[in-house]
C-alpha cells in the first residue's frame, strides 16, 4: 500500500484479478501483488459477509417483487459465497423470529455491503491490472 | 448485539474497504487518516440521526 507508480498488467493477469476477486474477496489485488490491500480487502469484506449471517440476516434471490433483484444483485456481488450459500439453499430463508430480532436488518444491510464493496474491489483490481490506479 | 456496537462494527469495516479503494489517497498515511474520518462520520452520524429520532413516538 506505498505510493507506487502505476504499472500495467498483462491482459491475462488483469482477467485473471478481476475472476479471483468473486472467487474470494481481496484474492484479486493478491495476484496483482497488493498483499496488504488484498488482505485488508479480503478481511473486511469476508467479515462483512460473515458477520451478516451470524447476525440472522438473510441472502435475496430475484423474485416477483422487483426490489428482491436489486438486493439479489448487491448480495451476488461477493461471488463464489454467495453461489455456494445458493446451491446449498442456506441463509435465504427468512422465519417469523428471525425477522423480530434486533440485528436482523442490520444483518442485510452487512451482506448487501459486502456484496457492493467486492464489486468496487474486483473495479479497483482491474483499474489496477490496466495501469489506471497503482 | 446492541445498535451502536452493529453500528462501530460496520463502520470501522466499510472505512477500511473505502480507505483501501480510495484513489484519491496513495500514501498509507493519507489512507489511514481518510479512514479514521469515514470512521468519525459513520459514527457521529449514527449519533445525530439517533438523537434525532429518539423523541419520535416509533
Amino acid at each position: 500500500m506505498s505510493n507506487q507508480i502505476p504499472v500495467r498488467a498483462s491482459s491475462g493477469r488483469t482477467a485473471a484479478a478481476c475472476v479471483a476477486s468473486f472467487v474470494l474477496p481481496g484474492l484479486g489485488h493478491v495476484l496483482l501483488g497488493r498483499w496488504v490491500r488484498g488482505l485488508l480487502l479480503g478481511g473486511a469484506i469476508t467479515l462483512l459477509f460473515v458477520f451478516g449471517l451470524l447476525m440472522e440476516g438473510h441472502l435475496f434471490k430475484p423474485e416477483k417483487e422487483w426490489l428482491t433483484w436489486f438486493f439479489s444483485l448487491l448480495d451476488a456481488g461477493i461471488g463464489l459465497p454467495y453461489l455456494v450459500c445458493l446451491f446449498a439453499d442456506w441463509g435465504f430463508q427468512v422465519t417469523p423470529e428471525q425477522a423480530a430480532k434486533v440485528t436482523f436488518e442490520y444483518g442485510n444491510n452487512y451482506l448487501c455491503v459486502a456484496g457492493a464493496l467486492n464489486m468496487l474491489a474486483a473495479m479497483d483490481a482491474f483499474d489496477i491490472g490496466i495501469g489506471r490506479k497503482a | 448485539m446492541t445498535h451502536f456496537l452493529a453500528l462501530v462494527t460496520f463502520g470501522l469495516l466499510v472505512s477500511v474497504a473505502f480507505a483501501v479503494l480510495s484513489a484519491e489517497h496513495s500514501t498509507p498515511a493519507e489512507r489511514l487518516r481518510y479512514g479514521l474520518k469515514v470512521f468519525g462520520y459513520f459514527v457521529g452520524l449514527g449519533f445525530l440521526v439517533a438523537w434525532v429520532l429518539y423523541p419520535l413516538p416509533l
